[in-house]
């Protein structure tokens, strides 16, 4: 592996962006924190309204959908 | 072969906290024990040998310094240079001691009489989290300056009605996902294969005691136990990568341009 040249443009410089390896992590991710960040939301707000789950039923649905969006959003459809 | 009338099965989390050594046989006391002495251990091996394999650097290179070369060569540019472009020679220093001080720990939970991986105690993974945490925010805060980083990274190109929903998704899976998934993706995979090779190792001695026709029984789960240290390799060495992976990854998508 000392065989190996270093690149051609050792410092600085801005070469082409490398290709976004941790795109399907990042999917995945914004997927699950859509659904715990919202649905964690409706969770209070069950618990300052006093019903059962309804609220943290629609946040988490909320949550997934808007996980959705960002994903088209960000990493391109 | 050890028949002892009481084997301590099934373990649990109990035998993780090791007894300690300083002061010898305390209660309650975890400051100074295996674990403690082991991440000693793993530090003085990396400085005294990354020391030493470049004091003279020769053009031809002596076997050790042929060693320390390939491994900084493989994380400059397999990792580095790969997932962050030529920038990222910058970090290649730091995901190098990353990686080799995540590998020889992981690595301590397969060696004969030592058996338990720093790593299986969560704080030394949150530890590297949070810096790595640091490193790839203020990256991202030293190329794009503060403002314009935290709106890079917190607002996705979306209409102003729906932002309200997107920056706390935003937020949550940026900034606290992130460290969180590192420490406890490490974390986790060091507990488990150590749990899972008690539990075959003391399983075959529990059964052993307690009915010795169980023996054939026994001698599978030995065998278990010498099949899953081989998996137990595979995943020191992969997990190691992986956490160095994806902090290169980080670094790169908070140097990278806006959309």
């Amino acid at each position: 592996m000392t065989g190996q040249q270093p690149p051609d443009k050792p410092t600085g410089g801005d070469g082409p962006d490398p290709p976004d390896m941790g795109m399907g992590m990042t999917a995945v991710t914004y997927l699950l924190a859509g659904m715990l960040v919202w649905g964690g939301i409706g969770w209070l707000v069950d618990h300052w309204v006093g019903t059962r789950g309804i609220f943290a039923g629609i946040g988490a649905v909320v949550g997934i959908g808007s996980g959705v969006y960002l994903i088209v959003r960000r990493l391109g459809a | 072969m050890v028949l002892a009338a009481d084997v301590p099965f099934p373990p649990s989390v109990e035998d993780f906290f090791l007894p300690s050594i300083v002061p010898w046989g305390a209660h309650d006391s975890y400051w100074f024990t295996k674990i403690t002495a082991l991440v000693w251990l793993t530090s003085a091996i990396l400085i005294v040998f990354f020391l030493t394999a470049y004091r003279k650097p020769q053009l031809v290179p002596t076997k050790s310094q042929w060693l320390a070369e390939s491994i900084y060569g493989f994380v400059r540019n397999n990792i580095s240079i790969e997932m962050i472009g030529p920038r990222g020679v910058r970090f290649a220093p730091y995901l190098t001691t990353l990686f080799c001080f995540i590998l020889l720990n992981n690595f301590y939970g397969i060696v004969p009489f030592i058996q338990i991986s720093p790593n299986s105690h969560i704080a030394f993974p949150a530890m590297l989290a949070i810096i790595s945490y640091i490193v790839f925010i203020s990256a991202g805060i030293r190329h794009h300056g503060f403002v314009k980083y935290f709106k890079m990274s917190l607002v996705p190109p979306a209409p102003w009605f729906i932002l309200p929903l997107l920056i706390p998704i935003e937020f949550f899976s940026t900034f606290m996902v992130r460290p969180f998934s590192l420490a406890i993706r490490l974390f986790a995979n060091m507990f488990a294969g150590h749990m899972l090779l008690l539990v075959f190792t003391l399983g075959g001695f529990a059964m052993l005691s307690a009915n010795l026709w169980l023996l054939p029984v026994s001698i599978v789960s030995w065998l278990m136990t010498i099949a899953l240290t081989f998996l137990e390799f595979l995943v020191i060495v992969l997990q190691a990568y992986v956490f160095t992976v994806l902090t290169a990854s980080y670094v790169q998508g908070a140097l990278a341009e806006g959309h």
